[in-house]
């Protein structure tokens, strides 16, 4: 609720610098926690997740070239967005846990050179500019301050429908498919068709994101979908804090805080990431928010309160672990 | 039906490359199951280092070796200091790959710039032949030729030496081989070292064929991967089949539909995954 406070807050603090900032937290932010769904839920990481953003974010740019209104542009992309993940997902859940990785690694690689090379929907590596935020009756988004709150609110709604998802009996299933998925499949679950449904929502979140991104950045370029970029996303996630739903949003703040602030100061900074990456794999497997759960419950118990008996946030790499470790 | 010709013996070179890159990926994975998404920058900092030795000695065998052997003391390094401490959790270790991979990334790029950089093979190698129809550069038989080389020894040491049991032995069953007593761990290692060397000398291979430049690192790894994906992980004639799909496909997929380079990978790819999810050549595991 804080949060939501200091983030409503922020564009009246003035500087059109941080509003931008804290707009590509946002937008980073929701497409790492759609990752987090699959990634930390369902025990599946994707390494080619940008994608999604990619594929919305050319959506809308390719449906406004060619002429379409907002809305139905806005349908459009949605609808590539899922055509893609519909057909990804035959592939990608039919796969042991770590061929999925490097398998959506090259289908992530495939979106991009797509992007690269099919000059003529998606401008090569020229791009695709974005006319324009649209304005919905009384609301005008082109100033960036009017946009971020578009985009919070987008943001906050699609958070509470994965919060609602990931604690529904769905998400607890998913949560026993990333612990120990031959027990689930001895159990009846179908585990195939939970993976299914679980890539596709966390693809259309991604590709939410990627619209909202287009709008954004009003430029649309095959760079954003990069391996760099893929790699960007699963390392908010993980620095963040897999399984968490928060955490992969503190990640992409962390992660955007070095892009902007560490790499005026420490020209090595993406070095520096990645130490602060393999540390964090190394040794805090909740990453910051389960670093951050921790010293809550740490203060906690130190002010008096029994400790809660449930299961902690930094659990949900060694589970994930362990469960593919001994499936072997 | 020249150029069909130049394009399949491109396809064949660039093949045996990726087989360089693919094999040790595949028996990386096969016994260790660890997916070293760090591979791709182990090939781009070994050509380096082999361009680096080049440029200094003129030199290419001694680039080549300096390529190769740097990055089979990297694999050491990295696969005792960093992957012994997630031994067993495939997804720490895949992750910790990954970060490995960042931090290599950055720091070639810090020491040897951003520009294109490429080897130049010596002598007659620099030259061409006149095969039949078409004159064809030595330098890609040379590529081709070491890649047989490698390939020809590691079916010899994997299917016919104790050592190589052991390694066979290892992938089908870890905790058996480790019960029987063997040094698993050693053997570990050994593969992850032969897997890192191979790498290197892909690198200053691919410094000759193609050139390296920031980002080579992941595109290689790309190819690799879906090498690995078609073949099937862990098996060595997967590698083989794995490259020869991709390297073919890919050069006349550039070469006759340039729009759509990608799919031509990507189609068969898919296509194999629904029929074998496993791979090609891969165990299907329940």
């Amino acid at each position: 609720m804080v949060a939501l406070v200091v983030a409503a807050i922020i564009p009246q603090l003035g500087s059109s610098f941080y509003v931008s900032l804290t707009l590509s937290v946002l937008i980073y932010g929701l497409l790492a926690i759609s990752l987090d769904v699959l990634a930390g839920y369902t025990g599946l990481i994707s390494l080619g997740h940008a994608s999604f953003l990619g594929v919305g974010a050319y959506g809308i740019a390719y449906a406004l070239k060619i002429g379409l209104d907002p809305i139905p542009a806005i349908g459009y992309a949605l609808v590539a967005v899922l055509v893609t993940a519909l057909l990804f997902g035959l592939v990608a859940v039919r796969v042991r846990e770590l061929t999925f990785v490097i398998l959506t690694l090259a289908l992530g690689q495939i979106v991009w050179g797509l992007a690269y090379r099919w000059v003529s929907v998606s401008g090569g590596d020229n791009g695709l500019p974005v006319p324009g935020r649209p304005s919905f009756g009384p609301f005008d988004f082109s100033a960036d301050s009017s946009y971020y709150y578009l985009v919070l609110v987008v943001f906050v709604l699609c958070v509470l429908v994965m919060w609602l998802v990931v604690h529904s009996s769905f998400g607890l299933s998913l949560r026993g498919i990333r612990d120990n998925e031959a027990r689930m499949r001895t159990l009846g679950y179908n585990v195939v068709v939970h993976k299914y449904l679980a890539f596709i929502i966390s693809a259309m979140f991604g590709g939410v994101a990627g619209v909202l991104f287009a709008f954004y950045n009003l430029y649309v370029s095959p760079t954003m979908i990069d391996f760099a970029h893929n790699g960007t996303v699963v390392q908010m996630v993980v620095v963040g804090g897999l399984g968490t739903l928060w955490g992969p949003l503190v990640g992409a703040g962390v992660i955007v805080f070095f892009q902007q602030f560490v790499s005026i100061y420490v020209p090595r900074w993406e070095t520096v990431l990645g130490v602060i990456f393999i540390l964090t794999v190394l040794f805090a497997r909740g990453g910051l928010w389960g670093g951050l759960a921790n010293l809550g419950r740490w203060l906690r118990v130190r002010a008096g309160e029994p400790p809660t008996s449930g299961a902690s946030t930094s659990q949900a790499l060694t589970e994930v672990d362990a469960a593919s470790g001994s499936g072997d | 039906m020249q150029n069909f010709i130049q394009q399949t013996m491109n396809g064949v070179t660039y093949a045996g490359l990726l087989f360089l890159l693919g094999s040790g990926f595949t028996l990386i994975f096969g016994l260790m199951r660890i997916v070293n998404l760090a591979h791709g920058s182990t090939y781009l900092v070994g050509g380096y280092i082999g361009y680096t030795v080049m440029a200094a000695t003129n030199n290419f065998i001694l680039a080549l070796l300096a390529g190769a052997v740097s990055m089979g003391i990297f694999g050491v390094i990295l696969e005792r200091g960093l992957m012994r401490q997630v031994r067993g959790q495939p997804i720490s270790e895949l992750l910790l790959t990954m970060g490995v991979s960042f931090v290599m990334g950055d720091l070639a790029l810090a020491i040897f710039g951003g520009n294109p950089l490429s080897v130049r093979m010596p002598g007659g190698l620099d030259k061409s032949t006149l095969i039949g129809p078409i004159t064809y550069p030595n330098e890609r038989f040379f590529i081709l030729g070491v890649a047989i080389v490698v390939a020809v020894i590691l079916y010899v040491v994997i299917g016919r030496t104790r050592a190589g049991a052991m390694i066979r032995a290892g992938v089908d069953d870890r905790e058996m081989v480790d019960a029987l007593g063997i040094p698993i761990k050693r053997v570990f290692t050994a593969v992850f070292i032969l897997g890192t060397f191979l790498a290197g000398l892909a690198g200053v291979l691919g410094a000759s064929l193609l050139t390296l430049y920031p980002g080579a690192d992941s595109e290689i790894l790309t190819y690799a991967l879906v090498v690995v994906i078609v073949g099937g992980m862990g098996s060595l004639k997967g590698a083989v089949i794995g490259s020869l799909v991709v390297g073919l496909l890919d050069n006349y997929g550039k070469a006759y539909f340039p729009e759509l380079a990608y799919f031509s990978l990507f189609a068969p790819m898919v296509l194999i995954l629904l029929w074998r999810p496993q791979g090609l050549f891969g165990k299907s595991v329940a």
